[in-house]
């Protein structure tokens, strides 16, 4: 049995890492409860912004985790065209049309980062990712703390635009009818649109913090599809305080699985609860409205 | 898939035509039977790997066109399928025809066992749901060493020579088509339509939703388990990475799109379509992929129900049942 120590340091350490968890999963969840679109590019939006962090890093000398509006700008910015060019003329077709769209897509980009940037696995190598912070007899690493500040601020920075903003009143109309939105004179493309780039700019940020504190590669995106979908469904589709509470449960139970039945069960733990949660708490287990 | 395939062409229940069916199966299964002994192994490969995927693309089909299921799970069953049959084959030493049998009930019996939660939602969750379940199984795998964990199991015995898998493949094909044409050809294909086009509708006349999309996720799951057993078989050793890779998932998918969703030559001419471009791209490894992705957006927009949807509207061959 492992000291006390080494139990709460696994948890905290699960709880910092479940709140970018959370940001990563955070595009998947508006995006889905917005266009109901899974958007199998996810995973890879987020390596986008993994690589878009370590080559602003190399180019501007500035950190990275300075430069996130920027890489956040960049991503949503990449997302436009992908939106006007290959989503917006399937909108009159079933959803599976611009779900299988974007599967494409993502094996594109792999296949495309693969070519541009070789199949290395790398890393935002700065200082402080491999420092670690004590409290008491919690240690954990000092980047967790910082990706968790960050993230945490960024999606109550899109709550309040959610629930707060004219913008957001829009986004909540046509999550919850898109053609009585369009009724009343909401342009239901032009919010589509806005939070496809929204999500891709949380997944730029995102992917910059998992850059900065794990090792990424080309084709990452398809494991972190999977693990953000986990938190999209236990937090409840499309709501981003679910997403939130979501990815820090995940987190959580992640690294208590992982430390209880060894490491290689972390995403294991992760699968089989987001089946659980898919047969018995469909709508998340804080079944809480749409966003 | 309401939207997207409910203006496809229609081939309504006529028995009569089915026994057409029946009889042109059963004479391309005796034809091909024979082509070993004039096909060189190159041939034969790519044979080989026409049939499989001519199985999965089948029973995919089957899901997606008729059942309104997209699934992204093919390779959960392709990867339990190899296992079980490597299972059976180094510890009872069956004979193959039984393995692949065995294979085939337990792909139907994990599917029966988990559409509970795919099912409970619809639609894009099912999809969702069939991704994890692959990925679940796959990690499974790597993780408990009883399972060979990430390095995999070898087969103990040989396998058999290319040209006695080539007919195995054909007889999994040939098995996979008739199962779907029996399908297509009886009052079940009026009921697998009514739950894809509403399900509702279809549950106000008498139809029990839950049970078609269950006998369609079954059928195709065996099916996927079949054609999984027999490829481990040929491959002789397994490993998590590649037997529940994505891969499967993607291809059998591509194959479906580009041929027709909920068309009947849909999966043959994807299957060989997708097999022919694998074989013009060997020589660009490094671009198969994102060529294949290329294609399949192009497709989507614009050929909504594939390459045999296209030359259905073409004049000359309007009247060719699709």
């Amino acid at each position: 049995m492992p000291d006390i120590g080494v139990i709460s340091s696994t948890i905290v350490a699960g709880v910092l890492l479940g709140g970018i968890l959370a940001l990563t999963a955070l595009g998947l969840s508006i995006v889905l409860g917005v266009m109901r679109l899974v958007n199998l590019a996810h995973g890879d939006f987020l390596v986008v912004g993994a690589y878009a962090g370590l080559f602003f890093l190399q180019f501007t000398g500035i950190d990275p985790l300075l430069g996130v509006p920027v890489v956040a700008v960049f991503v949503g910015v990449l997302a436009l065209p992908v939106y006007r060019l290959l989503l917006a003329p399937l909108a009159d077709r079933g959803a599976e049309a611009r779900m299988m769209t974007m599967f494409a897509v993502s094996i594109i980009l792999e296949n495309a980062f693969v070519l541009a940037f070789s199949a290395d696995t790398r890393s935002i190598a700065r200082d402080y990712a491999t420092v670690a912070l004590s409290l008491g007899p919690v240690t954990f690493p000092l980047i967790y703390l910082i990706g968790f500040v960050i993230s945490v601020s960024l999606i109550l920075t899109v709550h309040w635009l959610v629930s707060a903003t004219a913008f957001g009143r829009d986004l909540r109309a046509s999550a919850v009818d898109a053609e009585a939105a369009a009724t009343l004179g909401v342009d239901v493309k032009r919010v589509q649109m806005l939070t496809f780039s929204l999500g891709a700019a949380c997944a730029g940020v995102g992917g910059t913090l998992i850059g900065a504190a794990f090792q990424f590669g080309p084709s990452s995106g398809g494991a972190y599809l999977l693990n953000r979908l986990a938190v999209v469904v236990l937090g409840g589709l499309g709501s981003v305080i679910g997403t939130l509470a979501g990815g820090i449960a995940l987190g959580a139970l992640q690294s208590i699985g992982g430390l209880t039945l060894g490491d290689g069960y972390r995403d294991l733990v992760g699968m089989a609860l987001f089946l659980l949660v898919l047969a018995f708490r469909p709508d998340g287990f804080l079944a809480r409205g749409r966003t | 898939m309401s939207e997207a395939v409910a203006s496809c062409p229609r081939s309504g229940y006529a028995p009569a035509r089915g026994l057409v069916e029946v009889a042109a199966l059963v004479g391309a299964l005796a034809a091909l039977w024979f082509a070993p002994d004039f096909a060189g192994d190159y041939w034969l490969q790519l044979g080989f790997r026409t049939c499989v995927y001519l199985a999965l693309a089948q029973g995919w089909n089957l899901m997606a066109g008729s059942a309104g299921l997209v699934s992204l799970g093919t390779s959960c069953f392709v990867g339990l399928g190899a296992y079980v049959a490597f299972g059976v084959l180094n510890h009872l030493g069956t004979p193959l025809p039984l393995v692949l049998l065995i294979c085939a009930i337990t792909g139907g019996a994990l599917a029966a066992l988990v559409s509970p939660a795919l099912f409970r939602l619809r639609g894009l969750y099912f999809t969702v749901g069939t991704l994890a379940l692959a990925e679940l199984l796959r990690l499974l795998m790597v993780n408990v060493s009883a399972f060979g964990g990430a390095t995999g199991i070898f087969l103990q015995e040989d396998p058999p020579a290319l040209p006695v898998l080539f007919r195995y493949a054909l007889v999994v094909a040939f098995v996979a088509s008739l199962a779907i044409t029996l399908c297509a050809r009886t009052r079940a294909s009026v009921i697998f339509r009514a739950v894809r086009d509403d399900e509702d509708a279809a549950a106000q006349m008498g139809v029990r939703p839950y049970r078609v999309k269950l006998g369609a996720f079954v059928l195709a799951s065996a099916l996927a388990a079949m054609a999984g057993g027999i490829q481990a078989v040929k491959l002789g050793v397994i490993e998590p990475y590649g037997m529940f890779g994505l891969q499967w998932s993607i291809d059998v998918l591509s194959m479906v799109i580009i041929g027709g969703v909920g068309l009947r030559l849909g999966p043959l001419v994807g299957a060989l379509l997708v097999v022919a471009l694998g074989e013009a791209l060997a020589d660009y490894p490094e671009a198969h992929i994102a060529i294949a992705g290329v294609i399949l957006i192009v497709l989507i927009r614009f050929a909504p129900h594939g390459v045999v949807g296209l030359a259905a509207k073409l004049p000359l061959t309007r009247r060719v049942p699709a």
